[in-house]
């Protein structure tokens, strides 16, 4: 187990280097100057080149990859071009909100899946399986914008049960206004996980341990949650996790749907004005947010699985 | 019978369908008017595009910065919200010396910042000299001032380095906001995220990037202003939910509404569709160091080949005028006379044929990515300018990678805009016809003497209207040479509640929130 952490440890150090480098050569290799964007078109030359040895970018690559580097590893994530602020201070207020957001998108995906899964695979071939297979094949092929946008429209401006968009200000109205944009999330990766689960679970039930059960006189619901749930259920955790990059990027779209102010509008924000260290160390947390929740996923088999080693 | 085992999927579709529904079905509710004597109270919501990214003025490049710092502070002048001339602010009048190179103004008695703290001569002479830094965004436009006095609390003295008329109006800038000398004792940067200002309101809290928190000042000089107690600026990306937002009453109003909605939104009960004046121009930029556009006649032929209503109806939905001048109607100096080259497509054709390149041509035309209107202009161009044997390519690019291209002059057109910041001519006839005015000419490189010395003329003179004269002959060979083609004039879209009234941003975009009141 220890063997495992270690090179698991070093493999997602590896991921987030590459990443974090790709994304520093890629905002570098873009056309177009950040400190241009900051001073306006109108700002004399003179200005600009201020402004870019005040920043640092006069410097060959190499040097500014190293700084960048160096900085990393000591904790120092750099300070916005655009906002003038460390970007410690700006990721400290936007990340829980988006760490919410898909916390809060899983439990409705969950909610929603598990249930609507164990229904159909109880159930059988038949209405029921197919009806689910039709919603599945439209909410999959719907695009996350359209459906935010109609839940909006539907219970934030017909019904008034949630609010248009927004953040609010107290943590009532923060659970209140993600509401939305958590189901619009959750309901992008919900087809995929009925599916995984629906096909499990029917396996599952059909399985000697399940018919030894009832065959102990066991309540079938006892059977259901006790032995055919709990051994269906691995295969959602895997789905899950690799969901994880789309509920990263569905927090991108959503957030910017939604007015919410979290690490995808931060980083959008950077993009358009761009701010390289923003850009940066928002890819920076995505990824490693992505990479912890694989290592999650992988530690979490030997939980639901006793006979799974990790080695 | 429905057979049962239908029912999950036939449960499916209704739901989807009842969302549809309640989706486009029409909302019914409304507001009452409240139009009338002002009434003070009220907290006025703004969403818009961005968040401010500072609140110093002299650091301020983006819009939401500088609309925002002029509720903030205050300028010695104003802009008339027709742009035709100044207004008293700080100071209550100003006038020119007669040699022409000193400007003495009279300070408003009795102003104080909103700490309480006076406003005097030194908080002027301070905010100035740290304005005109010329690596700062707009101290360029400071740089005929020679220097600035103290001759008493209440008296400023702004010496310029020739005869320059332009200065009230540059003092009218909101880079030369007022702040307080030394500002009031906190760092520059402190001072960016917490300002202090004689403006009708102040900061109450700031987080960055998403919103920001006004309050009335209620030292404010202004006799019973402003009315708004309070207005908090939040940054809404999406164009579609600032409009539901505005819809479900979370806002007041929507800054830069979607033109393709704007009609629709005239017509919405409790709202409110206004287009104002503005200087904003768009143009079809042309390469003018580059063949076949250094030949004069390729120029005017693209000119006369384009249909502008067209343009106007297509991709901005009616919003604007068609362009004749490069100067815009909201211009004092503006001449009506200059019609600019028209849609005519024989005159096109004849200076086709006296071009060097008589059998047309193959080109490039910049477009920033995702935005729907210029690329729905450059759609219509290219279906124009085939007519007279241009072959156009649409080039999509990232804004800020199109405008390095642009400004590093790699490219034959591009779709661009101006606006000002004074209302003064003389900043955007520079920045638009004159090679060293700051942008290469809008970055086409058209590079006349005359039109410079011209310019450079006219902003020494004192009388308007011997200047006036002196623009229209700017802007007629301008309209000769078209190093640029001007295409549209724009307003500014705002929709509101209809609970807003007094709401009047001026040509130069300032929101003059000072005015705006709430109904209740």
């Amino acid at each position: 187990m220890t063997r495992f952490l270690v090179r698991r440890l070093g493999l997602l150090a590896l991921v987030v280097w590459g990443v974090v480098t790709a994304t520093f050569a890629l905002v570098h290799a873009t056309p177009g100057d950040p400190a241009r964007a900051t001073l306006g078109d109108k700002a004399p030359e003179s200005a600009v080149q201020a402004l870019r040895a005040e920043w640092g970018l006069d410097q060959p690559l190499g040097v500014q990859y190293w700084h960048f580097l160096t900085d990393l590893v000591s904790g120092n994530l750099g300070t916005s071009f655009q906002y003038r602020s460390p970007i410690t201070a700006l990721l400290a207020e936007r990340l829980p909100t988006t760490l919410l957001l898909m916390l809060m998108a899983v439990t409705f995906a969950v909610v929603i899946s598990l249930p609507l899964a164990t229904w159909v695979a109880v159930r059988g071939r038949g209405g029921s399986d197919i009806g689910v297979r039709i919603f599945g094949a439209v909410a999959q092929g719907t695009p996350t914008f359209l459906i935010g946008t109609l839940l909006v429209i539907v219970f934030g401006l017909k019904l008034h049960w949630f609010p248009v968009g927004g953040y609010g200000r107290t943590t009532a109205e923060h659970l209140h206004s993600l509401v939305l944009p958590a189901m619009t999330v959750a309901l992008g990766i919900v087809p995929m996980l009925v599916n995984s689960l629906r096909a499990s679970l029917t396996d599952a039930l059909q399985s000697d341990f399940v018919a030894f059960g009832h065959s102990k006189g066991l309540k079938p619901a006892t059977v259901l949650a006790a032995y055919a749930i709990r051994n269906g259920s691995i295969s959602g955790v895997t789905i899950l996790g690799i969901q994880a990059g789309v509920l990263a990027g569905g927090a991108l779209v959503v957030e910017k749907v939604f007015a919410i102010p979290g690490m995808g509008s931060l980083m959008l924000a950077g993009i358009l004005g761009r701010d390289f260290p923003v850009v940066q160390a928002t890819t920076l947390v995505f990824a490693g947010i992505v990479v912890v929740v694989y290592l999650i996923t992988d530690l979490s088999y030997a939980l639901l699985d006793p006979r799974a080693r990790l080695t | 019978m429905i057979p049962k085992k239908w029912l999950p999927a036939l449960a499916a579709s209704t739901l989807i369908a009842s969302l549809l529904l309640v989706a486009c079905s029409p909302d019914l509710s409304s507001s009452s008017d409240g139009m009338g004597t002002p009434q003070a109270g009220g907290h006025l919501v703004m969403a818009r595009e961005m968040d401010v990214t500072t609140l110093m003025p002299a650091d301020a490049t983006d819009n939401q910065s500088i609309w925002t710092s002029e509720e903030i502070f205050d300028t010695l002048v104003v802009p008339s919200v027709n742009g035709e001339g100044l207004k008293p602010s700080l100071a209550t009048d100003w006038v020119q010396s007669s040699d022409k190179l000193a400007w003495t103004f009279t300070l408003r008695p009795g102003t104080t910042f909103s700490d309480g703290t006076a406003l005097t001569s030194a908080d002027v002479k301070f905010s100035l000299d740290t304005a005109s830094d010329p690596n700062l965004p707009s101290g360029f436009l400071n740089e005929q001032i020679a220097a600035v006095e103290t001759p008493s609390p209440d008296t400023v003295v702004v010496r310029t380095k020739t005869a320059w008329s332009p200065l009230p109006s540059v003092l009218a800038l909101y880079a030369n906001s007022i702040v307080p000398a030394n500002y009031g004792g906190k760092s520059r940067e402190e001072f960016a995220k917490a300002p202090v200002g004689s403006g009708p309101f102040k900061v109450k809290s700031w987080t960055i990037g998403q919103q920001l928190e006004l309050v009335k000042n209620t030292s404010y000089w202004g006799a019973d202003r402003p009315y708004l107690d309070a207005v908090t600026f939040v940054a809404v990306g999406d164009a579609n939910t600032r409009a539901t937002q505005l819809q479900g009453g979370q806002i007041t109003v929507n800054e830069t509404p979607a033109a393709s909605s704007f009609a629709a939104l005239s017509s919405t009960p409790g709202l409110k569709a206004s287009a104002f004046d503005s200087s904003y121009t768009s143009f079809l930029s042309l390469n003018n160091t580059r063949a076949p556009f250094t030949d004069v006649h390729v120029r005017r032929a693209i000119a006369h080949a384009i249909d502008r209503e067209a343009i106007l109806k297509a991709a901005y939905f009616g919003q604007g005028t068609a362009a004749g001048s490069f100067l815009s109607p909201a211009y004092w100096a503006y001449d009506a006379n200059v019609k600019g080259r028209q849609f005519n497509l024989e005159e096109a054709k004849k200076e086709m044929k006296l071009s060097s390149t008589p059998q047309g041509f193959s080109a490039d035309i910049l477009v920033a990515s995702g935005n729907a209107t210029q690329l729905t202009t450059a759609q219509i161009l290219q279906g124009e300018l085939s007519d007279i044997g241009i072959t156009l390519t649409i080039n999509q690019m990232e804004p800020g990678a199109l405008r390095a291209t642009r400004k590093s002059m790699d490219y034959d057109m591009a779709i661009s805009y101006a606006t000002t910041d004074i209302t003064d001519p003389d900043e955007l006839v520079r920045f638009i016809a004159v090679q060293s005015g700051g942008s290469n000419a809008l970055y086409t490189g058209y590079d006349s003497q005359e039109v410079a010395d011209l310019a450079t003329k006219a902003a020494s003179l004192s009388d308007q209207a011997e200047r006036a004269k002196i623009y229209s002959t700017i802007q007629q060979k301008v309209n000769d040479d078209q190093p640029l083609i001007p295409l549209l004039y724009q307003p500014m879209l705002y929709s509101y509640s209809d609970r807003v009234h007094d709401f009047q941003p001026s040509m130069t975009g300032n929101y003059n929130l000072v005015n705006t009141w709430l109904s209740k």
